[in-house]
């Protein structure tokens, strides 16, 4: 499978012949064009307009971050994949509101699922959370009744907002304790991970239904259709507990990212380089662990099973597959 | 819909991909299979014209002319000689159906093989009866139920479809 590229300093990045190459004061190199599904860009980096016309005969996504406001946009190519029979399936389940009430519970179903998923898992471990879990249960249970989605949106709320409190049973470490959920800036070292580890998700979605058929302008969950993308937000709500915030707790549980990692800056706190750097590794490593897949014989990363996810709505739409979100078995 | 040589081999092969291939739901284009497969279109043969359109058929080289048109189309190996032996066919049958008398060659430049193709009435009759057949696939709403095959392995929409 392809790999995603991570460039945390400054440089140039240009086509060269017929590969990728990255010019930096550490010297050259070269990254094998064919082996890149999309490019991450944290630090200061030049590029140019060959460049980009390179991506997108490549159809290789590039993400910008910067160092204040996190994520700030992305170089996403011409489509690749285009079905007009596709497009008018998702608008029609976009308006059809019926049709998009439905799938927008399913995104909060899964999301929900798995957050328990990650409390069960816990709650065995070190912490006890099973008080936590029954009233998470029991606010899961009115969902199905809801008939807006920002009525369901609301119990999705307070159900995060509960599960927020949870972390300061799950991390061991005082530095990092959660009051309120804070965003730009973030307020606090813990909030300040989850900003991060959210908007990388994002990113990661953005790439893969960049390889579907699917139009991540049109989302059903995140109403704010008047913004570039929204289906990437969507999809990631299943994930965020499964990938970001598992790899939140093992970076701080194996004292991985310290206290140190942190600057104060602007009113807000942020990572460090240094900090961005281990946290986008051990994100990585959790996005390339392998599991077993119910229905396919193979092995599926983490990252996969994202794309996976995209056909999964894709066939709702268009062949009436009804769509059920990926939920954890551990 | 126009029904044109690719969709005859998908037909032949998996009936959900013709209804797939119709809506333009094309496979995982990053599949290794679908990679070896458009790397060796564009290296095969490359001293011969290629990619001769007529009307809505598109075929890989012309062989012969000095005697008798001979047509050949590549294909990455034999494992789909029988869908591949019936797009040859309606290559044949639409030079035909315009007057022209072919001769069909399926190449495997990997396995260094290559098979003959001749069209009889037989086969006209048979491709006639697909041709309808795939036409009524397309108009569906819907398209058919994944089914599990031998080709799904190997597969770029096997993801899609077992997701």
């Amino acid at each position: 499978m392809k790999k995603d590229i991570y460039i945390f300093n400054g440089g140039k990045l240009v086509r060269k012949d017929n590969t990728l190459l990255f010019e930096s004061v550490e010297g050259k190199k070269y990254i094998p064009v064919n082996n890149v599904e999309s490019i991450y860009i944290f630090g200061e980096v030049d590029i140019n307009k060959s460049l980009l016309e390179f991506l997108c005969t490549n159809e290789i996504v590039l993400h910008f971050y910067n160092y204040y406001e996190y994520y700030i946009g992305s170089f996403y190519p011409r489509e690749c994949l285009n079905s007009g029979f596709v497009t008018l399936r998702q608008s029609e389940f976009y308006i059809d509101y019926n049709k998009r009430l439905f799938i927008a519970k399913q995104f909060i179903d899964g999301s929900v699922k798995n957050i328990i998923q990650v409390l069960r898992y816990y709650n065995s471990r070190s912490a006890d959370l099973s008080q936590e879990i029954e009233e998470i249960l029991q606010m899961l249970d009115s969902l199905s009744s809801q008939e807006t989605i920002e009525q369901a949106m609301a119990i999705e709320g307070n159900i995060r907002e509960k599960y927020y409190k949870c972390f300061n049973k799950i991390i061991n470490d005082k530095a990092f304790t959660f009051t309120s959920r804070t965003k730009r800036p973030p307020k606090d070292k813990i909030n300040s991970l989850i900003s991060f580890g959210n908007s990388m998700l994002y990113t990661i979605v953005l790439s893969q239904i960049y390889q579907t058929n699917l139009d991540p302008r049109i989302g059903y969950l995140h109403t704010t259709n008047n913004r570039r993308f929204s289906l990437n937000l969507d999809l990631a709500e299943i994930f965020k507990p499964i990938i970001v915030d598992r790899t939140i707790f093992s970076v701080i549980n194996k004292k991985i990212i310290t206290a140190k990692d942190f600057n104060k800056d602007l009113g807000g706190i942020i990572l460090k380089d240094e900090g961005r750097m281990k946290f986008v590794k051990e994100f990585n490593d959790k996005l390339e662990t392998t599991i077993k897949h119910p229905s396919l014989e193979n092995k599926v990363s983490y990252k996969r099973l994202i794309r996976l996810e995209a056909y999964k709505l894709q066939k709702h739409i268009t062949e009436g597959e009804v769509y059920e979100p990926f939920i954890a078995r551990w | 819909m126009e029904v044109n040589g690719t969709l005859i081999w998908y037909y032949n092969i998996c009936k959900r991909e013709v209804w797939l291939m119709s809506r333009n739901i094309v496979p995982d284009q990053h599949n290794e299979n679908i990679d070896l497969g458009k790397f060796l279109h564009e290296n095969s043969f490359s001293r011969k014209k290629k990619e001769i359109s007529f009307g809505s058929v598109k075929f890989d080289v012309i062989l012969d002319t000095k005697d008798k048109l001979v047509i050949g189309e590549t294909k990455k190996s034999s494992k789909y000689e029988a869908a591949s032996k019936w797009q040859m066919m309606f290559y044949l049958k639409t030079l035909k159906d315009a007057g022209i008398n072919a001769e069909g060659v399926m190449l495997y430049p990997e396995e260094k093989r290559r098979d003959e193709v001749l069209l009889d009435d037989t086969s006209i009759q048979t491709l006639n009866n697909m041709i309808l057949d795939i036409n009524s696939i397309i108009e569906k709403e819907e398209p058919p139920k994944a089914e599990k095959c031998k080709y799904c392995k190997n597969c770029g929409y096997l993801e899609y479809c077992y997701a």
